[in-house]
């Protein structure tokens, strides 16, 4: 049960208020309160924090599993070791390497990949857990000095502009088109600030393996 | 461990990778080559957050309302587990009489002792694989040359450790070299003696002359 004198508790009253309860109304972006619903779960096994988020995300991983293993019954297996995963281990999930949604990405990945290899009896020495580390490594610095490079080659660049997925098509012409800052940017799409940099980044990878690709 | 890493897998190749969508031999190249190049560990992390909001924009599959209850009693009424995050460290292994450290992704294929096979200025061990899918160690001792060959499928040679050459240029630890089936190529080593991975996805074919009597030994080989 909720406790409403809890503050960040009501957050999650306030959260049900406004109808987002995993029906097809919710807003399937919106990160923040999913990642405080984990922490609930984490802290408190709040079965209740815990059903909003697996009406959410239930329907929506068996949709991926049917994309990905072409049949409802794996699909399901998928969706409930997924689930599973995410009640029984929320503790492993830390908002600050990533959203909600992307943790959970990694749970289904991982899931539908031992899947796989369970369904061809390989040996388990290469387990998803090994394969697709989801822990920190060392410690890295950060450098944007290949923004500056990528400017310079402005008219090489256009060509491959439109080529860009949408979703970080729309971000880079904000930011460098119309000169917006990433938090307006932010605010603009109703996308996480990490989502924005995160598709700038990739952005400027793919335009930079263009670029030196001889083929185009 | 920080160098300079140069030759990164495709943004393809990565969106693949992690989405597990690659032969595992080939996936667990890449994640080798991860846990050398802090550039391309930022890249994944961008990658799976893409694909976590591709997945939490997907529409609702449907499933009966009982269904769905059933396996949330199911999965609530488990106990939590209590799971730690690693840290991703590298390991040493004493490797042709030097120490040498390696990325973690490689633990679980170095528990038994390794085998090596020798042949000239190169010696492998094979760590995994069956039918096409081929991983083993190569060392590759100065002054060496591995004989010109193309492959039949997809190669990926990761440096662990020292230098290799070849046609297209110098690659050093953290390298990854990618090689199709219209890349003919002849690695050596100049100076010092060189560690790598490698897999294969089909087998070699030797180009010259004597080499070609290599070819049925290489399953032995690679």
């Amino acid at each position: 049960m909720l406790d409403p004198t809890s503050v960040q508790r009501h957050d999650v009253s306030n959260y049900q208020r406004l109808g987002i309860q995993g029906s097809m109304s919710a807003q399937p972006t919106d990160n923040a309160q999913w990642e405080q619903v984990l922490t609930f779960i984490a802290v408190d096994r709040d079965k209740h924090a815990y059903s909003q988020l697996f009406s959410y995300f239930a329907p929506r991983l068996k949709a991926f599993g049917l994309k990905m293993f072409g049949n409802e019954q794996q699909a399901m297996e998928m969706v409930q070791d997924t689930m599973l995963n995410v009640w029984q281990k929320a503790r492993l999930f830390d908002a600050s390497r990533g959203c909600a949604s992307t943790w959970i990405f990694t749970i289904a990945r991982n899931v539908r990949f031992d899947m796989l290899r369970k369904k061809q009896s390989r040996k388990d020495e290469l387990s998803a857990d090994d394969l697709f580390f989801d822990g920190d490594y060392p410690e890295q610095e950060g450098t944007d000095s290949n923004e500056w490079d990528l400017w310079l080659m402005a008219e090489k660049v256009a060509p491959h502009f439109a080529k860009l997925p949408a979703a970080q098509r729309d971000v880079m012409e904000k930011v460098y088109l119309e000169e917006k800052s990433h938090q307006e940017v932010s605010e603009e799409l109703s996308i996480p600030l990490g989502t924005v940099k995160s598709r700038i980044r990739l952005a400027l990878d793919r335009l930079r393996e263009a670029i030196d690709d001889p083929r185009s | 461990m920080i160098h300079a890493v140069k030759h990164h897998p495709a943004l393809e190749l990565l969106e693949q990778y992690i989405e597990a969508s690659l032969a595992p031999e080939l996936s667990l190249a890449i994640a080798a080559h991860l846990d050398l190049c802090p550039h391309c560990q930022r890249i994944k992390m961008d990658l799976e957050a893409e694909a976590g909001t591709a997945l939490a924009s997907l529409p609702e599959a449907q499933t009966a309302d009982t269904d769905w209850q059933q396996m949330l009693d199911f999965i609530t009424a488990q106990p939590e587990i209590a799971a730690k995050m690693e840290k991703r460290q590298p390991f040493a292994l004493q490797i042709q009489n030097s120490e040498i450290l390696l990325p973690a992704s490689l633990k679980p294929l170095l528990q038994n002792k390794l085998k090596w096979f020798n042949l000239g200025g190169i010696s492998t061990a094979k760590l995994a694989g069956e039918d096409q899918h081929n991983v083993s160690l190569l060392y590759i001792r100065k002054d060496s040359e591995v004989p010109q060959h193309t492959h039949l499928g997809l190669e990926i040679t990761l440096v662990l450790k020292g230098k290799i050459y070849d046609e297209s240029g110098c690659y050093g630890e953290g390298d990854l070299l990618i090689n199709t089936p219209d890349h003919t190529h002849t690695p050596r080593t100049m100076s010092e003696d060189c560690l790598c991975l490698s897999v294969l996805t089909a087998p070699l074919k030797f180009k010259k002359g004597l080499t070609r009597l290599l070819n049925p030994l290489q399953h032995l080989f690679y």
